[in-house]
């Protein structure tokens, strides 16, 4: 069981997503304590593309559009330069203060820290692992 | 009028030029966050210091009602004082007297200030807070800008210049403070722009607020007009004042000797250490920075702006020193346009007043990319080369690990005029990374291989092996020589004292071209 948050309409959902196998779609649990009960049905769904680590991990760089998860945030993080992304230090939902390692940049062969810039709630995962990004590329969008 | 009329005249004209715009005027300052203009110096100059000249002058305008308006001082608090017992002399513009608006007579009071800081060979600070132009005063107000930034200009190299925007500054006034040495910012209250929002809007269709477009935080992070922002004035005069004790009254004069009791020959084994084993890692250049000067005590300059390169200032052995240092945690501490900018403008400073500089090298190149490329990076590159080439103040490099290419000679190699060139022994001087080496000497070879990617594997450890080290430079003389982490401060430190008597001159000319 994975707990995610997603922000939807500016709404702010918990959902615990239950991983049943590889690529299969997980289906949101949604829970109820966390916003008022009317609030989702009205709401577009939350989009998570169920694609939580262990299996990305199976999956090497090719599908890089299955490391898309994660709804787009207010804010976003873009790589400062062009280079290779070796580590991912955070997953969808998860609260970071600023300063906070976001992910490893490998260019000019050092592993460059991809920092916070401010306390923030990831909304969404734009790259993956050994992805090649150019400057100015989308890492991570927060919120 | 008897002598005691008359000196009551004079109190109450003293008086009146002290209310400066008046109480509510005074009292819209302080809700705004701000200062008055002679709060300001209280907060800037040692207690009682201050003597103020042309407290009388006025506005010569008649057009658009001016004799109406006309307040004595004219808007600006002109004079000399003390920081730390040192003579400085100051302009503070009064928003409170018609705007702090830049008339004539106002602009006359300043170059005034600034002749005669020029002749005292004393630090000159202007703080900024005015509307602009006085527009009633159409073209003599222009042409004071214009006198203000001649002066700035023949100033610049001959005393320190500091400009401090404590509020508007816009238009042609900017450009002032872009001709002195440092500029400071305070959040929130200061802003400067050639053209304000709405200007924008008109023209481009651009929504941005002031503070996005110039406030403290554009400047001192994205567009590196601003040196220093603080969060309040009060910060903000701490700051100057800490400036103001590393530097020299003038370019003839040497920044004061401060001794710090701490000991020029102490080791510090935590450096043989900071260095990670794998190349690709990075560590904090700042914890060198801060190991090797007196007491850990270093000013940073431009803090927030191009972090791939460190410059600012620090003491060692109770000397001034200027350090620039590559930063490998901040975007693999390459030199890229912002960077070199920020370096080279740092170090002809520097060197127009007599403030040694130090180098830590540890720099993979020069950024890659279309973008840089076409932003000139060639051109602004250049800089560099010709700030350090150019220096002939002391100049002692260490090199920590990285020194490749293009981007090894431009931060302060032998070969560009280094007095003293160390290198720890972690330091990989080459002409290039041991995987680009390997790929273009060894191309064909790798290409027939049998097993090409452990075939070029053995290549790139080989070139390790053979030239990731500071000894094939040093055996040329390069490198004077490799040093024990550790000893890093008692070796520089050392090499100041060598230094201290350097004289080097160059061709007699006008001025050179450097690549602007």
């Amino acid at each position: 069981m994975r707990r995610f948050v997603v922000n939807v309409n500016g709404n702010r959902y918990e959902v615990d997503v239950e991983e049943v196998g590889a690529f299969a779609q997980a289906a949101p649990a949604v829970n109820a304590a966390s916003f008022p009960a009317a609030a989702p049905k009205t709401a577009e769904p939350p989009v998570v593309s169920a694609a939580p680590a262990s299996a990305r991990q199976d999956e090497p760089a090719p599908a890089s559009q299955a490391a898309h998860s994660g709804a787009k945030g207010a804010f976003q993080i873009t790589a400062p330069m062009p280079g290779t992304i070796l580590d991912i230090r955070v997953n969808v939902g998860d609260f970071v203060t600023k300063g906070t390692v976001i992910a490893i940049l490998e260019a000019m062969k050092m592993e460059n820290e991809i920092l916070a810039p401010q306390d923030a709630i990831i909304a969404s995962i734009n790259v993956s692992r050994n992805q090649q990004v150019n400057s100015g590329d989308i890492i991570i969008t927060y919120n | 009028m008897t002598t005691r009329d008359k000196i009551d005249d004079l109190r109450r004209r003293r008086e009146r030029v002290l209310q400066g715009g008046g109480e509510a005027r005074i009292e819209k300052q302080h809700q705004a966050g701000k200062h008055t203009a002679r709060e300001r110096l209280g907060l800037l100059l040692d207690e009682g210091s201050f003597v103020e000249i042309d407290a009388f002058v006025e506005t010569r305008g008649t057009d658009f009602g001016m004799q109406e308006k006309k307040i004595a001082g004219d808007g600006v608090v002109t004079g000399y004082g003390t920081v730390d017992g040192r003579l400085v002399f100051v302009s503070s513009q009064d928003f409170t007297v018609i705007g702090g608006s830049l008339g004539e007579m106002h602009a006359k009071k300043i170059t005034k200030a600034m002749d005669m800081a020029m002749k005292m060979g004393a630090p000159f600070i202007s703080i900024n807070d005015s509307g602009g132009a006085r527009i009633e005063e159409g073209i003599d107000a222009l042409g004071g800008f214009g006198e203000i930034f001649r002066r700035n200009t023949l100033a610049s190299g001959v005393i320190p210049q500091i400009s401090v925007i404590m509020g508007p500054c816009a238009g042609g006034a900017v450009y002032s403070p872009a001709i002195t040495d440092f500029v400071f910012m305070v959040e929130k209250t200061s802003h400067m722009f050639i053209t304000g929002p709405s200007v924008i809007k008109a023209v481009t269709g651009e929504d941005v607020t002031f503070e996005a477009l110039g406030g403290a935080g554009a400047h001192s992070t994205v567009s590196g007009v601003a040196h220093f922002a603080s969060p309040d004035e009060e910060a903000c005069f701490n700051k100057i004042k800490k400036l103001l004790s590393f530097l020299p009254d003038n370019n003839l004069s040497d920044p004061e000797i401060i001794l710090s009791g701490d000991d020029v020959n102490r080791m510090d084994e935590e450096l043989n250490g900071i260095i990670p084993d794998d190349p690709n890692k990075p560590y904090d250049m700042l914890s060198i920075i801060t190991s090797v000067v007196d007491n850990g005590d270093f000013l940073q300059v431009h803090e927030g702006f191009a972090r791939n390169i460190i410059v600012g200032f620090g003491r060692i052995g109770g000397r001034t020193v200027g350090i620039v240092a590559n930063q490998p945690r901040i975007l693999a501490g390459v030199l890229d346009v912002d960077a070199s900018d920020k370096a080279a403008r740092f170090v002809r400073f520097c060197d127009a007043f007599n403030i040694p500089l130090v180098t830590f090298t540890d720099v993979p190149g020069y950024l890659p990319g279309v973008q840089q490329e076409h932003s000139g990076i060639i051109r602004h590159g250049a800089k560099l080369l010709y700030a350090i080439s150019e220096a002939t103040v002391p100049k002692i490099n260490v090199i920590i690990r990285k020194a490749y290419g293009g981007a090894y000679i431009a931060m302060n190699s032998k070969h560009l005029g280094a007095d003293m060139v160390l290198a720890w022994p972690t330091a990989e001087i080459a002409v290039m990374g041991p995987d680009g080496a390997a790929n273009i000497i060894f191309k064909r070879e790798i290409a027939n291989a049998e097993d090409p990617i452990s075939f070029r594997k053995e290549k790139i450890q080989e070139y390790r092996d053979k030239f990731s080290n500071p000894y094939i430079a040093a055996a040329r003389g390069y490198v004077d020589d490799v040093i024990e982490p550790a000893e890093t401060r008692q070796r520089i430190a050392g090499a100041l004292d060598m230094l201290s008597g350097k004289r080097e001159t160059r061709p007699p000319k006008k001025h050179g071209n450097i690549p602007v």
